[in-house]
């Protein structure tokens, strides 16, 4: 089977990858390859394949900013977005790396790529976070800064309940360092059909100019004076490319000095043009072409519009999968059957996902925000509304649970903080005022009491090429992902339908 | 006449007691905590809360904000004449959540099949040429799936911008208790607002914030806190800003005295009011 797909060709412009047959000079891009970046290029994962289109064309990547190391750590932005992986990392490409150069490749850098830069930085143990849940260290300063460096008082304090890294207390890198920072951890986002992140929600007004959750106005995006949305990072605070790419040299990359006007504006172009999605399945077949789902495939996000909102009986998010309720076989042979069943099980996940309703309870931030509390939605009709892309459209951001007890997954690899909010301050309004949480999140950018562990959902393409998932990797594979939501949400899905919203997920 | 009888003639009444309501435009003003009714498979919840012996439906203008379970209501306004909601009394008012945590309020009635939802959607919202766009695209997309990831929600028709003569204009924006959280409706009002004072040149902006207490149908009082009309106000002037209305125009107040209640729409004084003269 492997084989036979490896000898597969896809279209004169597109080359396939296979991770299969893995060769770190072809699936794995290190800072500084002179290689060419192509028009569209496939890559295997466990699943089938991810496809790269690169809608302005295939270029050289020597001396071109994303793909270049611009600081004193070796690594590029490259280095945790892989076109391999869906322009994101998943923990299976970490783990290679990690086996391939015995840990000396720049992504396991001291800074991020291991638990605390004061543990031994030779051992696995002192870089387990990246290499068993894919999670980059994030130190962001305490007190928050506005964006001018000023700083914001907290409507909170802060106390480490549990520090398994031992950073968050150590002299140095810890709260109660000459410079306080809080270290938390989280997954690199794919840097992938970014257009349906930047731009402003369409026929959602307010939604254009004001926060959904509180109607307060959104901040300025510096470049254009235009309002922005917040979609780019789980915690909403670098809000363009350039912002972030400034933001990710200086402290993932450690460069010293700043970038170029010019290498800021390479690394935005690419970033805004480039889509991704999983485009072959290794049941299903292929995912994309004359009577395949319109939806699929990254040549479907190339064209779509941006920005519009998809819970409607028309949109349903990713469009039709009418064509494989009774799917024909992708082509005569062993595997036809299970093939026709696969794309079966796959628009029957699409139909639960876009139409199986379920109470949504205190989810803080967006049950609040004038919803109601219960609410009742499905999957698609719910958070994850955008057309094509599936996260939420209005901008804002919301706890579903991934990092506040008493929803989070148990996370003993995790540090643990308690949140202490002002008796004046408005509370999270289903956790009051005292709350336990892995990660603070959006409340360490806006220090708002009503914001702790609350961050901006993510866009649902090109899952297969990037486990783990959450902003804390707590689902290994899309399995724990349903999981979790049928805990968190009571839902009640039965393994048949899990099995269906898997199959379906898989082939974003 | 049995025991029996009796017993059951007495209960009919008990029942016929609870279940007299009051008559239209009766004032009611009241805390209580919200109960969900699951309305059906396919549709959404309804709320309403109990009070002396009457159910009241909660029911807000949109995106006003609907009520919460863990948290209590504040139900404000008089009855209404016309069918129930969500099997209960419906009045002409505001439902306001109160914003700290009250675990006791957390029940959720089943679906029974006697209450049931009507699902909203692109064929019943928007404008009309929204919506007969929307209609026209299902009709193709039903023929043709590849249309189904075009947008079905087309983007409205830009408002026209204003045109002399420019007369004096006003907006009052009505809050939940506590609350500076303006709904969407009054914001796109407010973002038109905002074009007027721009397109007219407008010579100056009132922004006056109040607070305000409610008084209760048990003779309580319920004051909202100190801060809040200065929140309002300000909120509302930093979205003007925001949308480019110079900041030397607009003169920004607030009343920090509580508007006094007499348990007869209270919920109107939780406000701001926004003048603007061209």
């Amino acid at each position: 089977m492997f084989a036979a797909i490896a000898l597969l060709s896809v279209s004169a412009a597109g080359i396939v990858v296979s991770a299969d047959t893995y060769d770190a000079a072809d699936s794995w891009w290190r800072p500084g390859d002179q290689r060419l970046m192509p028009a569209s290029a496939d890559y295997e994962n466990a699943l089938g394949r991810v496809r790269i289109v690169n809608a302005g064309g295939s270029f050289a990547t020597k001396d071109h900013a994303f793909f270049t190391a611009l600081g004193s750590n070796g690594r590029a932005c490259v280095t945790c977005h892989q076109p391999s992986n869906a322009m994101g990392l998943s923990v299976q490409t970490i783990r290679r790396r990690w086996e391939e150069t015995d840990g000396k490749d720049p992504l396991f850098s001291s800074v991020d790529g291991s638990n605390c830069p004061n543990l031994p930085q030779a051992v696995r143990s002192s870089h387990s976070l990246l290499l068993d849940r894919g999670l980059i260290r994030v130190a962001l300063p305490w007190p928050p800064r506005d964006a001018d460096g000023s700083v914001i008082q907290p409507e909170f304090t802060m106390e480490v309940v549990r520090d398994p890294t031992g950073c968050n207390t150590d002299p140095l890198y810890g709260l109660n360092a000459r410079d306080p920072s809080i270290s938390v951890y989280r997954r690199p986002r794919p840097v992938a059909n970014l257009k349906y992140l930047l731009e402003l929600p369409h026929g959602v007004p307010p939604s254009d100019f004001l926060f959904y959750n509180d109607k307060s106005l959104l901040p300025r995006n510096p470049e254009t004076g235009g309002f922005a949305t917040l979609q780019l990072m789980s915690d909403g605070r670098d809000l363009t490319p350039k912002i972030q790419a400034r933001d990710a040299a200086r402290n993932h990359l450690r460069s010293n000095a700043p970038l170029s006007d010019k290498q800021l504006a390479q690394i935005e172009s690419f970033e805004t043009q480039v889509y991704a999605a999983q485009a072959f399945d290794k049941v299903g077949g292929e995912l994309t072409g004359a009577g395949a789902p319109p939806g699929l495939g990254p040549e479907a996000l190339e064209k779509g519009a941006p920005a519009r909102l998809g819970n409607n009986p028309i949109n349903r998010i990713f469009g039709s999968f009418a064509m494989w309720r009774s799917a024909q076989a992708p082509a005569a042979g062993a595997d036809a059957d299970r093939a026709l069943m696969f794309r079966e099980s796959v628009a029957r996940g699409a139909d639960i996902f876009y139409l199986r309703r379920f109470i949504i309870n205190d989810v803080g931030k967006y049950n609040d925000k004038g919803l109601g509390n219960p609410f009742k939605r499905s999957c698609g009709s719910g958070c994850h509304n955008t057309l094509l892309m599936g996260m939420d459209l209005a901008p804002g951001y919301m706890d579903l649970g991934l990092n506040n007890l008493p929803w989070a997954n148990e996370r003993p690899d995790l540090p643990l903080f308690k949140v202490t909010c002002n008796s004046n301050a408005a509370p999270q309004s289903y956790l009051g005022r005292v709350i336990y949480t892995y990660d603070p999140a959006r409340a360490l950018i806006t220090g708002k009491c009503a914001d702790v562990g609350a961050s901006m959902t993510q866009q649902s393409r090109g899952l297969a090429a990037r486990a783990p998932y959450f902003m804390n990797g707590s689902a290994a594979n899309l399995r724990e992902l349903v999981d979790f939501y049928d805990r968190r949400f009571n839902i009640g899905y039965s393994e048949a339908e899990k099995i269906d919203l898997v199959n379906f997920l898989s082939v974003l | 006449m049995s025991r029996d009888f009796l017993v059951a003639a007495l209960l009919l009444a008990a029942a016929t007691a609870w279940a007299a309501d009051p008559p239209p435009g009766t004032a009611v003003s009241f805390l209580a905590c919200p109960v969900a009714r699951d309305t059906g498979p396919d549709t959404d919840l309804c709320f309403f809360a109990e009070h002396d012996g009457h159910r009241y439906a909660l029911v807000n203008p949109p995106d006003w904000g609907v009520p919460q379970l863990k948290h209590r209501v504040l139900v404000e306004g008089r009855v209404k004449e016309g069918p129930a909601y969500c099997g209960a009394i419906v009045i002409e008012g505001r439902a306001s959540v109160i914003a700290e945590i009250d675990a006791s309020c957390n029940v959720v009635l089943p679906f029974d099949g006697a209450i049931k939802g009507v699902a909203g959607g692109v064929f019943n919202s928007g404008t009309p040429e929204q919506r007969a766009f929307a209609q026209d695209l299902a009709r193709r997309a039903a023929a043709d799936p590849r249309l189904s990831v075009e947008p079905a929600i087309a983007d409205p028709a830009p408002a026209p911008l204003p045109a002399p003569p420019f007369e004096r204009r006003t907006l009052v924006i009505i809050y939940p208790f506590d609350s500076d959280r303006g709904a969407g409706p009054d914001m796109v009002k407010l973002k038109e607002l905002a074009t007027f004072i721009k397109v007219a040149n407008a010579r100056g902006v009132q922004v006056v914030g109040f607070r305000a207490t409610s008084r209760l149908s048990d003779g309580s009082e319920l004051t909202e806190r100190q801060q809040i009309a200065e929140d309002r106000a300000k909120k509302v002037a930093s979205i003007l800003g925001g949308l480019g209305v110079n900041a030397r125009l607009a003169h920004v107040s607030w009343d920090t005295h509580a508007i006094d209640g007499n348990g007869d729409g209270d919920w109107r004084n939780r406000k701001v009011e926004i003048s603007v003269e061209p």
